[in-house]
C-alpha cells in the first residue's frame, strides 16, 4: 500500500502568557505522534476530548504549525511549502466538522458554501460547467438540486452535515479529516451519514482520518484504528484485531466503558477503573497514574521503543499480558 | 432577514415610539428648507435675527418658538438644528464606528503586539473622561462644528474597536473560518466575506444608541462654546443663548421658559428616539430571545 500521508514523531506546544506580564507558560499537546496514512485507507483515532484529536487533525491540514518532527502529505513536508505549495495542499487534504451548525457560514446560500472553493481555486469558471458541478456534487451527498438556493438554518443537522461534506469534496481531495462528524447527531442520523462516507470514500478513492470517541462507529468504518492518550498514541492495530485482543492497559478500560446491547453481560462487566495516582505522574508513560497494571520497576524506568508484533502497535513496556484482557474485547 | 427586524420595531410599543421619533426628525431634516426657508443662502445654518434687542420675544404669530437672546428665531433654530444634529451624530457615529472596526478587527486578527499596541491605546483614550477629552481636543483645534466632530470622534472610536475585537475573536474560531481556511482562503478574504460581516451586529446596535448621545455631547460642548459659533442653528447653541434667561426675570421665574424648553425638549426628544430603537435593535438581536 502507498502512504498518503505521514506523520512520524511530531511534538507541539502551545505557548501562553509571556509578553509584558505574567511568565511564559508552554503545554506539550502532542507527544512523538508517529502515524501512517495509506492510500485509501480510513484511519480511526480514538480517545477522550482533550487529549489531541482535533490537533493532530489541524497539524494535518497545515491549519497548525509545529514544533519537531515531521508531516508530510504526498512527500511534502507541511512545514516547510511556500504560498502556492500550500495552496495545492488545500486540494490534496479537506476536512469535515464535528458540528454542522458551526461549520457552515449562515449568511451563505449552499450554492455560495459549495462554490466558494472553486472562487479561492479558480476552477469550474464557466456557467454552464460550474451548475453541472454543482448539482453532481449535492447529488453525490444525496441532496436535491433544489437544495441549492437555501441557507443553512433551513436544513436538518443531517442534511447540514451532507453540506459540509459536499464542500470537503468540493476540491476532490485525496485524504479526508473528518473530525467527529457524526457526533453532534441523532443516532438515527449518524448511520445516514456513515454510510455516506464509507460509500464516498470507496467511489473516489478517498484516503480518511477518522476522529471519534465512539468504537462502534469507529469500527463500522474503519481500517485501522489509533487510540490517543494526553498527545500521544498508545495503541494502533488493524480495526478488528484492536478491539479483539486490546494491548494498551488504556485502550482495555475504554472498551470496558463501552456498554453491550445484552443486559445480562453487561451487568458481569465490570468497568476498568483505578484511582489516579498522582506521585506515578513523574515517569514516561502517560497512563501510568490511572494504570492498574502499574509496576514501579518497570514504568518509571526510560521506556524502550514501542513494540510492534503484526502491524499491532503498543506503547506500553508491560505487555504482553493477554490473559487477562480478552474478557473486555468487543 | 432586515425585514424580520422591521417588522419587530413595530411590534414593540418601546421601539414604535422610537421609530416614530426619529421617523419625524429625519422628516423634518430632509424638509428643513420647506418647513423654515433659507434666510442666508450662503449659510443656511445662520440663525435669522429680526433686530438686535436682547431680551427674548415669547412665542407670537410671526415666530411660533418665540425667539432667544438677540431676537434668534427659534423655530428656524429647532428645524435646521435638526439637520445639523443628523449631520454630526451619522457623521461622528460613522467615522466612529469605521476606526473602531478597523482597529478592533486588526487587534484580533493579527494579535500578538498589534493587539497589544492597539488595545493599549484604547485603554489610554478609555481612561480620559470622554467629555474632558473632547473638550480638549475642540479647545486645541479652535471652535468650529468641524473641529467638534474631530473631537467626539476620537472620543467615540474606542467602544467600538472593544466591541468590534471580543466578537472577531470569537468569530475567528468558528468552525465555518476554519473550514474557509482549510479551503484555502487567505487574509483579506477570510476577514471581509466570513469574520466581519458575522461580528458587526453589536456594533450596529451600539451606534444606533451612540448617535443620540453624540447629539447629547455636542450640545455640551456648543454650550461651553467649543462647538457651534453664536448664530448658527445647533440645539446646544441655542441653549446656551438660554443660559442668561434661565432664572426668568425678578418678578416670573417662568417668563422665558421657551428659551430653554424649546431647545431642550427637542434634545430630550431626539436622544429619547436613538434610544428606545436602540433598545428595540438590542433586543431583537439578541439571541436569548428568539
Amino acid at each position: 500500500m502507498k502512504i498518503l500521508a505521514e506523520i512520524n514523531h511530531l511534538f507541539k506546544t502551545y505557548d501562553r502568557g509571556g509578553w509584558l506580564f505574567g511568565k511564559k507558560e508552554t503545554k506539550t499537546v502532542l507527544q512523538d505522534v508517529t502515524l501512517h496514512l495509506g492510500e485509501r485507507e480510513i484511519v480511526g483515532l480514538v480517545g477522550e476530548s482533550g487529549c489531541g484529536k482535533t490537533t493532530l487533525a489541524k497539524v494535518l491540514l497545515g491549519l497548525e504549525p509545529y514544533q519537531r518532527g515531521s508531516v508530510k502529505v504526498n512527500g511534502a513536508e507541511l512545514n516547510r511549502l511556500s504560498k502556492a505549495d500550500f495552496k495545492r495542499l488545500r486540494r490534496q487534504v479537506q476536512v469535515v466538522f464535528q458540528d454542522p451548525y458551526s461549520s457552515l457560514e449562515p449568511r451563505m446560500t449552499v450554492r455560495q458554501i459549495l462554490a466558494e472553493p472553486w472562487d479561492i481555486h479558480g476552477l469550474h469558471k464557466d456557467k454552464a460547467e460550474r451548475e453541472q458541478a454543482l448539482t453532481a456534487l449535492v447529488r453525490a451527498v444525496g441532496l436535491d438540486p433544489l437544495h441549492l438556493n437555501r441557507y443553512p438554518h433551513e436544513f436538518s443537522g443531517g442534511q447540514r452535515q451532507r453540506i459540509a461534506i459536499a464542500r470537503a469534496l468540493a476540491l476532490e481531495p485525496q485524504l479526508l479529516v473528518a473530525d467527529e462528524p457524526v457526533s453532534a447527531l441523532d443516532v438515527s442520523v449518524q448511520a445516514q451519514i456513515l454510510n455516506l462516507l464509507k460509500d464516498i470514500s470507496r467511489q473516489r478513492a478517498l484516503s480518511m482520518l477518522f476522529i471519534s470517541h465512539d468504537f462502534a462507529v469507529a469500527r463500522f468504518l474503519c481500517d485501522r484504528i489509533a487510540v490517543m492518550y494526553k498527545g500521544r498514541i498508545l495503541e494502533a492495530a488493524p480495526t478488528e484485531e484492536l478491539l479483539s485482543n486490546p494491548q494498551h492497559p488504556y485502550t482495555e478500560a475504554l472498551l470496558s466503558a463501552v456498554p453491550v446491547p445484552d443486559p445480562k453481560v453487561q451487568k458481569q462487566r465490570e468497568p476498568v477503573t483505578h484511582k489516579a495516582d498522582a506521585k506515578r505522574r513523574q515517569g514516561p508513560c502517560p497512563y501510568a497514574a490511572r494504570c492498574r497494571y502499574y509496576r514501579q520497576e518497570d514504568c518509571a524506568a526510560p521506556q524502550p521503543a514501542p513494540l510492534q508484533d503484526n502491524g499491532h502497535f503498543c506503547a506500553c513496556v508491560r505487555m504482553p499480558f493477554k490473559k487477562e484482557k480478552s474478557r473486555y474485547a468487543v | 432577514m432586515n425585514n424580520r427586524i422591521f417588522k419587530r420595531i413595530l411590534q414593540n410599543k418601546a421601539s414604535l415610539t422610537g421609530f416614530v421619533l426619529v421617523a419625524c426628525f429625519a422628516l423634518v431634516a430632509l424638509l428643513a428648507p420647506v418647513l423654515a426657508p433659507v434666510h442666508n443662502p450662503h449659510n443656511p445654518y445662520q440663525l435669522p435675527q429680526s433686530s438686535y434687542n436682547v431680551t427674548p420675544q415669547p412665542p407670537s404669530a410671526e415666530h411660533i418658538f418665540g425667539t432667544t437672546e438677540q431676537q434668534y428665531d427659534l423655530y428656524y433654530g429647532v428645524v435646521w438644528g435638526t439637520r445639523l444634529a443628523f449631520k454630526i451624530g451619522i457623521t461622528v457615529t460613522f467615522f466612529a464606528f469605521l476606526i473602531g472596526l478597523l482597529l478592533g478587527a486588526a487587534a484580533a486578527y493579527f494579535g500578538g503586539y498589534i493587539d497589544e499596541i492597539i488595545m493599549r491605546f484604547t485603554d489610554v483614550v478609555f481612561a480620559v473622561p470622554s467629555l474632558v477629552l473632547a473638550m480638549v481636543i475642540a479647545a486645541m483645534l479652535g471652535p468650529d462644528i468641524k473641529n467638534m466632530m474631530i473631537a467626539l470622534t476620537a472620543v467615540a472610536w474606542p467602544s467600538y474597536a472593544r466591541l468590534v475585537r471580543g466578537d472577531v475573536l470569537s468569530v475567528k474560531r468558528r468552525d465555518f473560518v476554519t473550514a474557509s481556511r482549510a479551503l484555502g482562503a487567505r487574509g483579506p478574504r477570510l476577514l471581509l466575506k466570513h469574520i466581519l460581516p458575522n461580528s458587526i451586529y453589536p456594533s450596529v446596535v451600539v451606534a444606533s444608541l451612540d448617535i443620540g448621545y453624540i447629539v447629547l455631547t455636542a450640545a455640551s460642548l456648543s454650550f461651553l462654546g467649543l462647538g457651534a459659533q453664536p448664530g448658527t442653528a445647533d440645539w446646544g447653541q441655542l441653549i446656551a443663548m438660554a443660559r442668561n434667561w434661565v432664572l426668568g426675570s425678578g418678578t416670573d421665574a417662568f417668563a422665558y421658559w421657551y428659551t430653554v424648553v424649546v431647545p431642550g425638549g427637542v434634545i430630550f426628544l431626539f436622544v429619547l428616539g436613538w434610544n428606545l430603537l436602540g433598545d428595540g435593535f438590542r433586543d431583537i438581536l439578541d439571541p436569548r430571545q428568539g
